[in-house]
């Protein structure tokens, strides 16, 4: 059986590159993010000093890129694995949709969580 | 037509790679159940400082401590199996796979062992 790959969908060409992409960004960002909460502070965190962080904007642009990246590359990973051993319509749609919505639910705490605790008011960015 | 390798087919696990790959896929599926705990965790400081405190004093106990360690070691992992895929995908590493995956988990065994001792010494937060 002869199959034209060229004329097959390019969606998992552009996630397996996007992957790679954004795991870079995330090894950096996950360095600077180490760094700013963990070995800049002594002893544990605090409430003051985690918010006092998050009142910068620019360290929370840093950030909402950070969750972004972290999302993407975590849920793109488990469909990816999720499509190794998913072969029924039934299934693949119902994991996809599963994945899609822990996304959005993630994006949506952790974004709020940021502006919130920043105190910027939504589209101000 | 591709024969597919039984999930039970153990015998490509004499290769260091089939152990990267699985090692891989397994610690992703962890670190996105972390960044899910993660996210939650972080969204308590918009509930309250006294909330946030108390999930602190929480993950501030030894069991917690003890997972801190065993999570920085997936990290480590993750990023840096992770940046020899990035290696082999876009450089020809191919040939060297094998001494780059040495290479990287060797930095990631020393920066396992320096993170750990500041975690359980309570140096830094």
């Amino acid at each position: 059986m002869k199959k034209n790959f060229n004329q097959t969908s390019k969606t998992g060409a552009i996630a397996w590159l996007l992957q790679r992409i954004s795991a870079v960004i995330l090894f950096v960002m996950l360095l600077i993010h180490f760094v700013t909460y963990h070995f800049i502070t002594k002893g544990v965190v605090t409430y003051a000093q985690i918010v006092e962080k998050m009142q910068s904007s620019w360290f929370n642009l840093f950030q909402f890129v950070f969750l972004i990246c972290a999302i993407y590359h975590g849920l793109n990973g488990v469909w990816a694995v999720s499509e190794d051993y998913l072969t029924s319509k039934f299934w693949r749609i119902t994991v996809y949709s599963v994945i899609l919505t822990v996304g959005v639910a993630l994006l949506l705490v952790g974004g709020l969580t940021i502006i919130k605790a920043g105190n910027i008011p939504l589209g101000a960015k | 037509m591709y024969k597919r390798t039984p999930i039970y087919d153990l015998s490509y696990y004499r290769f260091i790679g089939s152990w990267a790959w699985i090692l891989h896929r397994l610690s992703g599926l962890a670190l996105i159940f972390y960044l899910t705990l993660h996210i939650w965790v972080i969204h308590s400081l918009t509930v309250s400082e006294a909330r946030f405190n108390s999930v602190m004093t929480t993950l501030s106990s030894p069991l917690f401590k003890i997972l801190e360690v065993g999570l920085w070691g997936v990290i480590l992992f993750h990023a840096f199996n992770g940046i020899r895929i990035a290696i082999v995908d876009f450089f020809k590493g191919s040939e060297f796979h094998r001494r780059w995956f040495y290479l990287l988990i060797a930095i990631a065994f020393v920066l396992w062992a320096l993170g750990s001792y500041m975690i359980i010494s309570h140096i830094h937060g």
